[in-house]
């Protein structure tokens, strides 16, 4: 099986799951104490004008039947109506998807970029004063809640040194002429580097401990195994055994971790956007939250479960290219 | 027969033999492990960090239902303020005193609404263990039922089971236990429910492949063929086999609790207030963090200590169980 039909292969087994989380989120939304119609019209609404409601968002017809058109909705690109922004869910997510992205991707690049360079020297120098320091790093890492962390940054870098903004987000995509004080595409990008960076480090730092810890018991383990003993028997230098003998059989495992750790970034991201501001998804499922808006609250909860669902296939696919041993599902 | 599974050898010296099948024996079951804690000096640390917490959580719940309040008063007291104002310590006092600075009676100064912050800080980890040990509990009796029966039937109940926890997992738990909370209560109880239902797929994970793998082995196909019922195989066989992963997994898990009802709480899912709790302390601080820059700082510290606590714990429990290693 090619790359290409192993990649539609996974998605293909995905649907059951994510025909699942429509279906946990409907229901879940459905439990949902008070009446959407109340909270439209207010508490004493005209019948006839409760029906009409009731009738154009369907909820007068039986349960079963709503989660069917919901569903079908949903294979469809239809997420319903958003009652508290008076626009289709699917274009309020289209809206602050690319934001939380945004802020996901810089997060794991973070992450990885600091994360292999402390595990591998952790590995190289195991039990020396550089290894226990990078393994207290790591384990405050996974001990520190990422909005604590935001709060922190802030207090120092915003409020004290006053290095970076406190809140907010420049998006680099954003017409220069919307964003207050950049003439041109460059100072766009420059304001938007420069409001990510401590929501990147705030997200990224459980992330980052995590996958130092992981690369560090990977590289210690690939740097015992007999090929790299084999290579030292025939005199390779020490530093080229790390680099390219001992570390691309380690990564493999780190693929594994950064998969994993998606579910615990996007929740991350929704407590980061709040520390910070930012107009992201995380916001808009507390917005929806909020103000009982149903289906705005459906709609986020899913595209949640569908962005890690993604997020796990990619990494699946990343990791059967990089391990040669992995055949895509056919023995 | 039956009973060889669950009771651990006597013998001291387990780490001095060769990995037979007393060895393997010996390396589960309550008192090994309590041997192995004592030698690994992480697993101490975790050990002293989780106990003083657990301890502070025991005393500041006994405070609040029965003594009200006294110790907190007793510790507090000056005789040149009111002890009055102790009394009225969780329920909001004014604003007077706010922000104290960090005198004797408050050593860590007060909150926005003239509350010691260190009272409260204390009174916090009643909540945070609390939650911590139910949520994991319910995690751990859910995931072992869920992975015992999946991985011992296999079949079409193993599929169906095993689909369910997969979608579970699949939302992201924060977003998951929010929509859970928004749909039945937005209080505690439902926090450590929401967070104990996401931690089932992680134990249920790690109990089915441990079946799947004890299923064939020699005593529980002995026991099955004695006419020992299915219930007592589980029971008595593959639980008790599996007590050292699950338990290093259920020790991380309470730490990854805390984490996640602190955030649920932050966000104003969770303990709702005057009660106080860690992750709604930090959500208050935010409006002052510009006059009062420490009011941010110790609810935060006191996440952190705890839930390293429980990481070392896990790790030191893991390599003290770990065959592989000889320490």
């Amino acid at each position: 099986m090619g790359l290409l039909r192993y990649t539609l292969w996974r998605f293909a087994q995905a649907i059951p799951v994510l025909v699942g989380i429509v279906t946990i989120t409907f229901f879940l939304a459905n439990q949902i104490p008070g009446d959407p119609v109340e909270i439209m019209l207010g508490p004493t609404p005209a019948q006839e004008q409760v029906e009409a409601i009731r009738a154009r968002y369907g909820l007068d017809r039986p349960l079963y039947e709503r989660y069917l058109t919901y569903l079908a909705g949903v294979a469809t690109g239809d997420l319903g109506q958003s009652i508290y922004f008076d626009r289709p869910v699917a274009e309020m997510i289209l809206l602050r998807l690319p934001v939380t992205l945004l802020l996901m991707v810089s997060a794991f690049a973070f992450a990885i970029v600091t994360a292999i360079p402390l595990g591998v020297l952790s590995a190289k120098r195991r039990n020396e004063p550089a290894d226990h320091v990078s393994r207290v790093v790591s384990l405050v890492g996974v001990s520190t809640p990422s909005f604590w962390i935001g709060l922190v940054l802030i207090i120092v870098f915003a409020f004290y040194l006053g290095w970076f903004p406190a809140r907010g987000l420049v998006l680099p995509w954003a017409d220069p002429a919307d964003v207050r004080g950049a003439a041109t595409r460059l100072a766009v990008l420059r304001q938007s580097a420069h409001h990510l960076f401590l929501p990147m480090i705030a997200l990224g730092t459980l992330q980052m401990a995590q996958i130092a810890r992981i690369e560090r018991s990977s590289m210690v383990d690939s740097l015992q195994g007999e090929y790299v003993t084999l290579a030292r028997a025939y005199g390779v230098p020490e530093s080229t055994i790390v680099r390219k003998h001992a570390f691309q059989v380690a990564q493999l495992p780190v693929i594994t971790i950064v998969g994993l750790g998606l579910s615990t970034a996007l929740g991350g991201a929704v407590l980061t956007e709040t520390v910070f501001e930012i107009q992201g998804m995380g916001r808009l499922i507390i917005t929806a939250i909020n103000n009982q808006d149903y289906e705005l609250i459906m709609g986020t909860t899913l595209v949640f479960g569908f962005v890690y669902v993604v997020g796990v296939i990619v990494t699946d696919v990343a990791y059967s290219y990089l391990d040669p041993r992995v055949t895509y599902g056919d023995d | 027969m039956i009973d060889m599974a669950q009771t651990p050898s006597p013998t001291d010296d387990t780490e001095e033999s060769t990995g037979g099948p007393a060895d393997v024996e010996a390396r589960v079951g309550l008192r090994y492990t309590l041997r192995q804690v004592r030698r690994d000096t992480t697993a101490r640390i975790g050990t002293l960090i989780v106990g003083v917490m657990t301890l502070v959580a025991v005393i500041a719940a006994l405070d609040y239902y029965l003594l009200q309040y006294a110790i907190a008063e007793t510790v507090l007291y000056n005789p040149e303020t009111d002890p009055e104002t102790v009394r009225r310590l969780l329920p909001p006092v004014g604003m007077e005193n706010q922000f104290g600075p960090g005198v004797i009676e408050h050593p860590l100064g007060t909150d926005h609404r003239g509350r010691d912050l260190l009272t409260r800080v204390v009174y916090g980890t009643r909540v945070a263990m609390t939650v911590g040990f139910m949520a994991t509990g319910i995690g751990l009796v859910g995931g072992t039922l869920v992975g015992a029966v999946s991985g011992y039937y296999g079949g079409r109940v193993d599929d169906v089971l095993q689909r369910i926890t997969e979608t579970i997992y699949a939302i992201p738990f924060l977003v998951l236990v929010i929509a859970f909370m928004t749909a039945f209560g937005r209080d505690l109880t439902f926090a450590m429910i929401g967070v104990g239902i996401t931690a089932i797929p992680v134990f249920n994970r790690l109990i089915r492949s441990r079946v799947v793998s004890i299923r064939e082995e020699d005593y529980v196909e002995a026991a099955r063929a004695a006419g020992v019922k299915d219930r007592n195989i589980i029971l008595r066989h593959i639980i008790p086999n599996s007590f050292a992963p699950v338990l290093v997994q259920a020790t991380l898990q309470v730490g990854v609790s805390i984490l996640i009802v602190a955030g649920l709480s932050f966000l104003g899912f969770g303990a709702q207030p005057p009660t106080p709790s860690w992750g709604q302390m930090l959500s208050a601080s935010r409006g002052y963090m510009l006059p009062a820059p420490t009011f941010s700082l110790w609810p935060g510290f006191a996440i952190l200590i705890t839930v390293i606590g429980f990481n070392i714990l896990g790790d030191g429990l893991q390599d003290a169980l770990d065959p592989r290693i000889n320490n």
